[in-house]
């Protein structure tokens, strides 16, 4: 078995990966239509990377590497331009949100590839109900231990990363009353959670060793963590947000990323220690039920506020950083998402306004376009 | 009057009600029985049952009982049609206009295809001419009643509906136009050679689209609940129905383009959650059943060759038209060719045009009938196993659907 080492890569570089719902334009239910439009994509050759989910309703495209924020929006777009043509072609629609809101699980069909196939065998109805659709950014590291660092530096923010993007208010049918069901769908499998705490890249593999002689786990893959490192691209990878209802909101979220990033790495600003943890599942639990105007408790600062207001005074503390990552602009944008309400909050005000699910997911879908 | 009047007289009277009990009886053990065992779809059954007790077979239901089942028949080509139109999204042809240039090319071919086979078997041009017309039509009942019991999606699925009821439509269109040469050959009444193509196209367009107005507008009123919405719509539909006899319009254009126009002129989706549920399925039991008992199976050895070789020709106009614009509209090869398959279908719809044209002109008709019957039963039978494997093998059927 070879060892699990950590590749080196241009610290603070981006990546974003973003999980797509297909539907129908008859009822906007989820539809099988991933093969058919991969092939029609496939023939010519199209931005970013476009792959197959777990389900035949769910697409997963994902960027190249980009340093700067301009760049990854400009091929967000791009992916979103190739993927909206294609799909109007096959008379499908394509739409963001972390959740469809009322597909049922048991219609799901699951790709036919080993890998998944293997995934529904173990997971039975787990893997059919995590037809949930999440946006993944990656963050360059230049080493394993710096990626331990930053792993558990994040865990502080990702609360606000979970509230930012929120937008799975709805699940089978109903109000869950959750701004991000999603995650409670991911809760459910057992290696999910956060990452056992090692800052020492030998340390960790040591574990990773142990997990695998042990025949818990066979990769990376089978970890289910909030935050993951991928040592095979050198990053880390944030896994919490539910996927926005736009690309241009993608890219934001993940310029925030950066700027956090660089300003943790850059400053150290915060001591990473087991007590890290300490609140991370209630806080996270707040950001997941009540969004942005949920709780954040920071029993380290002695800090207790709301995930609103800890967003701004994060994005005070990241702005020197903002600047030299040129992402002041996306910052900006996030603290008018932070002010006026998430995307979950959106969601229910369209639900309200057209009065059934499949017209909301038919509002999500134009707004997918960037109508 | 007999003092054991309370004693049921024998044998009971032409009331349509016991035969429907017993049709839907059998062909719903029918349909079980070739689901389960011959993994093969319900609908396969229900036409089995339906030509074993029609007349033309058993006869357990004679030619009488079969004229008191008619009105159900008319009302469930209705909802299917209505549905069909409701489906398919108009939209679309104009996101992908190779799809539309598809359904003209594949109805053309087919049309040109079988008209020149029965040139070439010595059958008269207009009569030619209208079989080839009415053989432009797939069958709506079996395409959509296969779609719903695979839950199929996808591309074979998504085109074949599309095309289906495009092709419906022209079918119509071609032999309205028709009925000006046979006007000109049976009267030659110029008045009535212009006038009654235009009164059955453009009536029917104008009735539908009372029809979906009206409905959009109730729906408007009742809000989203949807049993309400079910209720009115069947309502509605039964209406529409018996307005296009009435005003003898046509039933196939009036409730297509009712369904279509209700589903584009609905800018705020009201129509989202309509489905038909148990009662369309009773109705496609009825319908299957129905079309298969007034079947003339016992002309089917007589005309096999001719009835062969218009299926083949239909066939081969179709797939041309399909695989020549395969892709250019963004379909794979290997899915042009299933549905090819998926749009062998044709009943219903063939056999009301063929008796419209039948009842204006009662002399045509058995001659219509001679070139045509046999080709449909044989497609009867066929087509919708041919289009079951079509969409088992394109990959777009419900696994659990399936078994």
């Amino acid at each position: 078995m070879e060892a699990l080492e950590f590749k080196q890569s241009a610290p603070l570089t981006l990546g974003v990966e973003l999980e797509l719902q297909l539907v129908n334009t008859r009822d906007c239910d989820l539809t099988r239509a991933a093969s058919d439009l991969l092939a029609l994509i496939e023939k010519k050759p199209h931005p970013g990377e476009i792959k197959p989910e777990i389900t035949e309703s769910m697409i997963e495209v994902s960027t190249g590497i980009h340093a700067r924020y301009d760049a990854l929006l400009a091929e967000l777009q791009a992916i979103r331009g190739t993927l909206v043509a294609a799909a109007d072609r096959l008379n499908v629609r394509i739409a963001g949100g972390g959740a469809h809101p009322f597909q049922h699980w048991s219609d799901r069909r699951i790709f036919d590839r080993p890998r998944f196939q293997h995934v529904s065998q173990l997971y039975g109805y787990l893997a059919k109900q995590f037809t949930v659709f999440g946006q993944h950014i990656h963050v360059g590291c230049p080493d394993g231990d710096d990626a331990l660092y930053l792993l558990h530096a994040m865990a502080r923010y990702v609360p606000q990363l979970i509230a930012l993007s929120a937008c799975s208010p709805y699940y089978q049918g109903v109000d869950t009353a959750f701004d991000s069901s999603r995650l409670n769908a991911v809760f459910a499998f057992p290696l999910s959670g956060r990452a056992p705490f090692a800052v020492k890249w030998g340390d960790f593999t040591a574990y990773f060793e142990r997990m695998r002689a042990s025949g818990i786990v066979e990769s990376m893959k089978d970890f289910y963590w909030d935050i993951r490192p991928k040592p095979e691209f050198g990053t880390i990878e944030i896994r919490v947000c539910d996927t926005p209802l736009t690309v241009d909101r993608a890219a934001v979220l993940a310029a925030y990323a950066q700027a956090l990033c660089r300003w943790l790495l850059v400053e150290r600003p915060n001591r990473v220690g087991e007590e890290v943890y300490l609140a991370y599942t209630y806080n996270r639990f707040q950001a997941c039920r009540f969004g942005l105007e949920g709780e954040i408790v920071d029993p380290v600062a002695g800090v207790r506020r709301s995930i609103a207001e800890d967003v701004a005074v994060t994005l005070a503390a990241v702005e020197v950083h903002a600047r030299e990552l040129d992402c002041q602009e996306p910052l900006r944008a996030l603290e008018q998402i932070a002010r006026a309400g998430n995307d979950a909050r959106w969601m229910r005000e369209a639900y309200a306004d057209g009065g059934s699910l499949p017209d909301l997911v038919w509002q999500q879908s134009e707004r997918f376009r960037g109508m | 009057m007999s003092e054991l009047f309370f004693l049921p007289s024998l044998p009971p009277g032409a009331e349509a009600i016991p035969w429907y009990a017993l049709l839907l009886l059998v062909a719903a053990i029918a349909g079980e029985v070739v689901h389960r065992w011959l993994h093969l779809p319900r609908l396969l059954g229900w036409i089995a049952a339906g030509l074993a007790l029609g007349p033309h077979a058993s006869g357990l239901l004679d030619a009488k009982a079969l004229a008191g089942l008619r009105g159900v028949l008319d009302v469930a080509l209705g909802v299917v049609l209505f549905q069909l139109g409701q489906r398919v999204d108009l939209g679309w042809l104009r996101r992908n206009p190779w799809l539309l240039a598809t359904s003209v090319l594949e109805s053309a071919l087919a049309f040109a295809a079988v008209f020149v086979v029965l040139l070439l078997l010595d059958v008269r041009p207009l009569l030619a001419a209208l079989a080839a017309a009415i053989g432009i039509a797939t069958g709506p009942a079996v395409v959509l009643s296969l779609t719903r019991e695979l839950r199929a999606q996808g591309q074979v699925t998504e085109r074949m509906l599309l095309l289906t009821s495009l092709n419906c439509i022209y079918a119509f269109v071609a032999v309205s136009m028709l009925l000006a040469w046979l006007h000109q050959e049976y009267s030659d009444q110029w008045l009535s050679i212009v006038a009654h193509p235009l009164y059955l196209i453009f009536g029917s367009l104008i009735l539908a689209l009372g029809f979906a107005l009206a409905t959009l507008g109730l729906l408007a009123v009742l809000g989203r609940r949807e049993e309400a919405q079910f209720i009115s719509v069947i309502a509605l539909v039964v209406a529409a129905v018996y307005a296009a006899s009435m005003l003898k319009l046509s039933l196939v254009l009036v409730l297509l383009a009712y369904g279509g126009m209700a589903r584009a002129f609905d800018a705020r989706r009201r129509f989202a959650s309509l489905a038909f549920g148990r009662l369309g399925q009773i109705l496609f039991i009825l319908l299957f059943a129905i079309t298969a008992a007034t079947l003339e199976i016992e002309l089917l050895p007589v005309g096999a060759l001719a009835g062969a070789a218009l299926v083949a020709a239909r066939y081969a106009g179709k797939a041309l038209g399909v695989f020549a614009l395969a892709p250019v509209s963004g379909l794979s090869v290997r899915k042009a060719s299933l549905l090819s398959l998926g749009l062998m279908p044709m009943s219903g719809v063939a056999l009301v045009l063929m008796q419209d044209t039948a009842a204006l002109f009662p002399k045509l008709g058995p001659e219509l009938a001679a070139v045509m019957v046999s080709a449909i039963v044989m497609v009867e039978l066929l087509g919708p196993a041919v289009a079951y494997f079509a969409l088992v093998r394109a990959g777009e059927a419900d696994e659990s659907g399936r078994t």
